[in-house]
């Protein structure tokens, strides 16, 4: 077992997959030559050369558009959108075509691609290089959507998305990228859809995804050491598909849900989990929902101020200390 | 929606309305009770035979009229009307505004509050509703006192589920040393059973004495699974209600009624389960078909039928057709009881304390003396339908199943 950087893993998940299976290709800004904006790819171009690991101009349109197409005749494209943000540029190839080939074409046609993408706040990158926006993808049916917390789950979440024979949206959450974590050795694929268990506890039950996941396991630690408050944290890890079995089982041991969400309050994904607690397991519930989230309002650039608006640790414990008796 | 009279019994020809729970306009559910019916047998709770509205009343309280009649109008769920908007204002303001909102919205009730007005969260309203508890007894833990699902575990934990038989609230005589308690309906109706009972039926008493030591030692052998899973103790009456079931295959003649100068024998047996309502008289709910049903499967139905019983929410269904009755006095260790018959059936068991007794044991090297688990089981037989010896017999092979049969298997 190896410890990797959440940016290792990255590259490794890619060349286990490129040694794997001669149709997968890698394309992006900045990818190749430069190992990429935030290092995550380096040592690719290198492996595979410039055949396979393309270095494209800016234009995010020609990177998933020319996904698409080598997708839809016979490749296997890994996309890069340098920062998630820029997804609103090239919407319309992701959610009117991308996501919609396989039904249009009565399941001719699959599209078995992977958009990786740079999500997330707290690196001071501003509103406009900032936002975490896994919320819009998983709106778009038709779309996988993953996001890992940690290098375990990049290499083999990864891996596995690249042999999805959908597209799948794939978001690195950028300020996780130098965090450390043992990656077990030789092939490494996991399954899309599942969440984790990260701690068990019998008062409250955290659901967090990316970049809060650590900040839930930092936040369950303080509960459990200064307030006696003992927390389950469950990481999402995948939105769609999204695990309910066990996000539901294990809200319903504790009978209370906190989620701790990087994007914006509204219509985040805590939303759709509160909602579908709701239908569900309503009679297990044993307090009030509690979502701690990012306010709806554009990512500030300055370091106070992009800490004050994303959930930190320290607003998680205080949040379900207020409130969860 | 025509709101119809209930059957209320086979025997039962007519009803009373004795409350109404809705008024003109109140949003009614199959889920709450609209209005309650008494007969010469019963009194009852009926809820609403679908959602909607309350439009008119015919029947007002008191009144009595046959099954069948129309008492009620109700309009049927989709329209919008006028509701408590309980939940949308402050439940405590009495100048809560009223809203149109469609009728599937209800707001929150008291009882759905605990001492100190919080609402209760639905975990903690499915435990106090499955467990028939008042919240209001129960200590939070939580922010102003807020009961969660945690202090009813520890509730129940601490015997508030076991429903501990409560002494009747102390009487306060008056000046000539006398208090005056008026009969409800319950205990007039009771009351007037029991009469009629002993002026139609000559009874006879018979009691065997049997050892429990085989259902002990099974109860012991599951009860913290049982109550685990199942949620409630397992006690030794699902075992003789099971033994009696048996039995009767054999003397069917007790499982019977008495019809002019014929016994009328029934080849279902449904045994009636006779529950004190907390010492304002007598219920005793039937359970249909009990000989087809496993042990596990008997307990529960057994507990389902005393927990609606005590909780008001027996249906009509459950006091029709009843063949046989056993009846439990055992909770005070008691030793013996007489039993009166449940009309028109021709015998009733009682089952009272089972206790450790010193006990001779007969074995191969003599005769020895042991500690068993003893308890009394008393037949009255009308006679009626059948003689003693038949009585006799009958409860001889209820003693002998209870005693023989391996019951730890049959638990597994």
């Amino acid at each position: 077992m190896a410890e990797l950087t959440y940016r290792e893993a990255v590259a490794e998940a890619i060349a286990q997959e490129m040694r794997r299976d001669e149709d997968v290709v890698f394309l992006g800004e900045d990818i190749g030559a430069a190992g990429g904006v935030f290092k995550a790819t380096v040592g690719l171009f290198k492996e595979f050369g410039p055949e396979r690991v393309r270095d494209t101009p800016i234009s995010e349109q020609a990177i998933l558009g020319a996904a698409m197409g080598s997708a839809m005749t016979g490749l296997k494209p890994i996309a890069e959108i340098m920062f998630s943000d820029f997804l609103a540029v090239c919407w319309d190839i992701v959610a009117n075509e991308i996501a919609k080939a396989r039904y249009m074409t009565g399941g001719q046609m699959s599209m078995p691609l992977v958009i990786r993408t740079a999500n997330g706040g707290g690196s001071r990158f501003g509103a406009q290089h900032s936002q975490s926006v896994e919320n819009w993808a998983m709106m778009i049916p038709g779309l996988k959507v993953v996001a890992p917390s940690s290098p375990a789950d990049v290499k083999g979440l990864l891996a596995a998305a690249i042999r999805d024979p959908d597209p799948v949206m794939f978001f690195e959450q950028k300020s996780l990228y130098p965090i450390k974590g043992f990656v077990p050795d030789g092939e490494l694929v996991d399954e899309l859809g599942t969440a984790k268990v990260l701690r068990d506890g019998g008062d409250v039950t955290i659901v967090a995804l990316a970049a809060m996941v650590p900040r839930a396991m930092k936040a369950a630690e303080e509960l459990s050491a200064q307030h006696g408050i003992e927390a389950t944290v469950v990481d999402v890890r995948s939105l769609v598909p999204l695990d309910t079995q066990t996000i539901l089982r294990e809200i319903s041991k504790t009978g209370r849900l906190v989620t701790v969400e990087e994007n914006p309050r509204l219509c985040g994904w805590g939303a759709e989990i509160a909602s579908i607690v709701a239908d569900e397991i309503f009679w297990d519930l044993d307090g009030p929902i509690i979502r701690i989230t990012t306010p709806h309002i554009p990512l500030p650039a300055a370091d106070a101020l992009e800490d004050a608006t994303m959930p930190s640790a320290e607003r998680i414990v205080r949040e379900i200390v207020e409130n969860i008796d | 929606m025509d709101v119809i009279m209930p059957q209320l019994g086979e025997t039962v020809a007519e009803g009373t309305v004795s409350v109404w729970h809705k008024a003109i306009g109140d949003t009614v559910s199959t889920k709450e009770p609209l209005f309650d019916v008494s007969s010469d047998k019963v009194e009852m709770e009926v809820p609403a035979p679908a959602e909607g509205t309350l439009l008119e009343i015919r029947v007002d309280v008191g009144i009595t009229v046959p099954v069948g009649e129309v008492i009620a109008i109700i309009m049927r769920e989709g329209e919008v009307i006028e509701v408590d908007a309980g939940l949308a204002g402050k439940p405590e303001d009495p100048a809560a505004s009223k809203a149109a909102v469609p009728a599937r919205e209800v707001s929150i009730k008291a009882a759905n509050r605990d001492a100190n007005g919080n609402p209760l969260s639905p975990a903690v309203r499915r435990l106090v509703a499955q467990n028939s508890l008042d919240p209001r007894a129960i200590t939070g833990s939580g922010m102003k006192g807020r009961i969660k699902k945690k202090d009813v575990l520890a509730y129940l934990a601490n015997g508030g589920a076991s429903r501990t038989v409560s002494a009747p609230p102390p009487l306060n005589f008056s000046e000539d040393d006398t208090e005056i308690i008026p009969f409800n309906k319950l205990r007039k109706l009771t009351a007037d059973h029991m009469v009629r009972s002993k002026a139609t039926s000559p009874h006879v008493l018979q009691a065997v004495e049997a050892d429990f030591v085989r259902v002990a030692r099974a109860r012991a052998g599951v009860s913290g699974a049982w109550k685990k899973r199942e949620g409630f103790s397992l006690t030794y009456l699902p075992f003789i209600a099971k033994a009696v079931c048996e039995a009767i295959r054999e003397f069917p003649r007790v499982n019977a009624a008495i019809d002019g100068e014929n016994l009328v024998v029934f080849r279902r047996v449904n045994l009636c389960i006779a529950v004190d309502l907390d010492f304002d008289g007598l219920v005793a709910p039937v359970i249909k078909d009990a000989d087809q049903m496993p042990l596990q499967e008997l307990a529960r139905a057994i507990r389902d039928v005393s927990e609606r019983a005590r909780t008001n929410q027996l249906k009509p269904g459950d006091f029709t057709e009843g063949t046989y009755t056993v009846s439990n006095s055992g909770v005070f260790g008691t030793m013996i009881t007489a039993p009166i018959i449940n009309q028109p059936q021709v015998a009733i068991l009682s089952t009272d304390g089972i206790t450790k007794k010193p006990v001779v044991i007969e074995t191969e090297d003599g005769d020895t003396i042991g500690i068993r688990p003893v308890g009394v089981l008393a037949q009255s037989f009308d006679h009626r339908a059948i003689d003693g010896a038949y009585s006799a017999a009958f409860l001889n092979r209820v003693r002998e199943i209870i005693q023989t049969r391996d019951w730890a298997t049959v638990l597994s």
